[in-house]
């Protein structure tokens, strides 16, 4: 997919379309609104001759002499821009016209409404007009048409010139506003810039710096929060692996030490054949030990890491856990243990890691629990959710060590790190299992018991190696 | 029973010589992925041990040419990565088996046993039996010198499990997963006390014990005291 367009030019984009429409809007309005202020002109000046005309005609006199009729016509001309006027009776004779020009080509509309006036454009080969026309009506008082003209020509090059101007202005206002709104853009993603700069020179050792939410503009400040939440969690993934490197070289160096000490002893002179025998016998435990270390920590870090998807399947966990009993059934005997389920449960989840997450809670139980006693799985179904309770009485486990049970080679007791109860990470793969499944693990210990409670959402579905 | 070694590490290579020729296998080795091809292609070996991870020509070419050359021996993969994908990869392109290091010797002779087994394909007797123990599979049933054993269904697995590989050593880990399905390793000694009640049924009573504890391999189940 191609990377979005930049906020820069997107934002400029926004704006000069913007500025483009106001600034069109604009010029249109001032174009119509001169336009209209001298047709307004116009037509007032021609009401005005029209107006003076009227009376004239009325206050005819038929004997009266023709030039000095066509005087007094000339008289009420002057003092306008040179407007034209021509009268005709109704019978079509012309009674005066303009000596500038002959109104005699302009169309009389033959319209037998009791329309006084009509005003119009007219243009002829040279020039433009405005005319008013008085048509000669049968019902009128006055038997004359008359034509009124004025030449626009004046007007229309005023506007044509208007216009040049006006719309170079507005191109160049255009160009203007997005110039500026580009700079202005520039100028607004500063504090962007900043706080990107800030987060690029933040290097791995450096996880512990914030950055300041009250520093950036109001709207950043989300991002500055989110990002030093981010960091946060970044931090203490990078503590915990870098805690986890150092105890997985501590937890390899007792073993290695111990091999490379019982060999080296054993080579230091001559032995008989039996206690060779007994070295290596011994070094194979280390090894085993060893290698159990390394597939648990695979197992870990696939888990961890949902390297491969995890495939789900109905699991009927009443049948899982009896097969866990029939497994643990001689051992536990052996230990005076009872083994006790309650409830029944289906679920979608992945039986071999669901498994292997029950087995290590319960080999625990087992081992924890006094003589006599019982171990007791109860499965329980919530309102959208499961839960698998492994309890079992016996010594409570101290508070202080609750949180840190699940931390991998974590152990209660030190000292009892080297016998024979595996690796320390037991609980964590239990719980890494868990959390695969999108589920969450929990203890608690008293006087009474000790319970690890599973807490696994129904809903599996769609869980994958995403 | 011819085997051949394609592994790079010198020791690994070496010492897995060593072994199976012990085991009572012809073993040839050969320390990359040319020298491994050609072999396989020229010479007859009942199964071939190859290493994924060759500097020349990886496990996996050599895999494939081999069966596109119409050679049909048993594979089973040696590899150190230990992904679903790579075992998929592994048994689409006709492996038999697939080891992750690190493996316990018992457990690859195991494989190595049981594939073999696989290609000669013997008819599965309903009756098996070693010395005076006898197991019928078909009616359930355990005679140790004509006197009826009661196994539980469990024990009865575990001992047909040992009974039909009797002589070689089975590891733990292996028949964790083969009676009981648990396919990782508990760090508990469930396997020692199930034996050790199979024992006081199958052995106890009688002056030839038949199981036998292989320190630090597993178990065994045989005629004479070879340990």
């Amino acid at each position: 997919m191609a990377q979005p367009t930049s906020l820069r030019l997107r934002l400029t984009l926004l704006f000069s379309i913007v500025a483009t429409f106001v600034f069109l809007l604009f010029g249109w309005v001032m174009e119509r609104s001169i336009e209209k202020h001298f047709e307004m002109g116009d037509i007032k000046e021609l009401k005005l001759i029209s107006d003076a005309v009227i009376p004239l005609l009325q206050s005819l006199n038929v004997n009266q002499d023709i030039v000095q009729i066509k005087q007094r016509f000339d008289d009420i001309l002057i003092g306008h821009h040179h407007p034209l006027l021509r009268i005709i009776d109704r019978s079509g004779n012309l009674l005066y016209n303009s000596p500038e020009l002959d109104l005699a080509q302009v169309p009389i509309p033959l319209s037998s409404a009791p329309l006084r006036q009509i005003v119009q454009k007219w243009r002829n080969d040279k020039n433009h007009y405005r005319i008013l026309i008085q048509s000669a009506n049968n019902d009128t008082y006055t038997p004359y048409t008359i034509i009124v003209a004025i030449s626009t020509d004046f007007h229309q090059h005023f506007i044509a010139n208007f216009r040049l101007i006006l719309w170079g202005m507005v191109l160049l206002g255009i160009l203007m506003m997005s110039l500026m709104s580009w700079l202005a853009v520039r100028y607004g993603h500063r504090p962007l810039r900043h706080i990107t700069n800030q987060i690029s020179h933040i290097s791995s050792n450096e996880l512990s710096t914030r950055l300041n939410p009250n520093d950036v503009p109001i709207e950043l400040s989300d991002l500055a929060i989110s990002f030093n939440d981010l960091l946060i969690r970044m931090d203490k993934a990078f503590d915990q692996l870098s805690n986890f490197s150092a105890d997985i070289a501590h937890e390899l160096r007792t073993p290695v030490t111990n091999l490379t000490t019982q060999t080296q002893v054993a080579l230091s002179r001559i032995r008989s054949n039996e206690e060779y025998q007994e070295v290596l016998y011994s070094n194979m435990e280390e090894f085993d030990r060893l290698s159990q270390m390394i597939a648990d920590m695979l197992f870990l870090a696939k888990t961890d890491n949902k390297i491969d998807p995890i495939e789900m399947e109905d699991v009927d966990l009443y049948e899982e856990v009896q097969n866990l009993f029939d497994y643990y059934e001689a051992w536990a005997e052996d230990n005076e243990v009872s083994l006790l389920v309650e409830g029944t449960l289906q679920l979608r989840c992945n039986r071999l890691m669901l498994r292997r997450a029950i087995s290590n809670l319960v080999s625990n139980a087992i081992r924890h629990t006094p003589k006599g006693q019982t171990v007791i799985i109860k499965l329980d179904r919530l309102q959208n959710r499961v839960s698998i309770i492994v309890q079992n009485p016996g010594e409570p486990i101290l508070s202080k060590h609750l949180p840190k049970l699940f931390d991998r080679f974590y152990r209660v007791d030190p000292s009892r790190q080297r016998t024979s109860e595996g690796t320390g990470l037991g609980l964590a793969i239990t719980k890494s299992i868990v959390e695969a499944h999108g589920g969450s693990i929990h203890v608690t210990s008293d006087e009474l018991k000790t319970q690890f409670q599973i807490i696994l959402p129904i809903q599996l579905n769609k869980l994958n190696s995403g | 029973m011819k085997i051949l070694i394609v592994e790079d590490e010198v020791k690994t290579g070496e010492y897995l010589r060593q072994g199976l020729s012990e085991a009572g296998f012809v073993v040839d080795l050969v320390n990359n992925g040319l020298d491994g091809y050609h072999h396989a292609m020229t010479e007859h070996y009942d199964l071939v041990i190859l290493d994924v991870m060759l500097p020349d020509l990886d496990g996996w070419h050599i895999l494939k040419s081999l069966r596109e050359a119409d050679k049909t021996m048993p594979v089973l993969f040696l590899t150190a990565r230990d992904s679903i994908e790579d075992k998929v990869k592994g048994l689409e392109l006709g492996a038999d088996d697939y080891l992750v290091k690190p493996f316990a010797f018992s457990e690859l002779l195991a494989r190595v046993r049981t594939i073999i087994r696989r290609g000669t394909k013997t008819p599965r007797d309903n009756v098996l039996s070693i010395a005076d123990l006898e197991l019928d599979l078909t009616r359930h049933r355990v005679i140790r010198a004509q006197q009826r054993i009661n196994l539980t269904a469990k024990e009865f697995l575990l001992l047909e499990l040992l009974i039909s590989h009797k002589g070689e050593v089975l590891p733990r880990s292996l028949i964790a997963s083969q009676v009981w399905d648990m396919n990782f390793d508990s760090d508990t000694n469930v396997i020692d006390v199930a034996i050790r009640r199979l024992r006081s049924k199958i052995d106890d009573d009688f002056e030839n014990k038949l199981i036998h504890t292989v320190r630090g391999m597993g178990y065994m189940l045989d005629t004479a005291d070879k340990i």
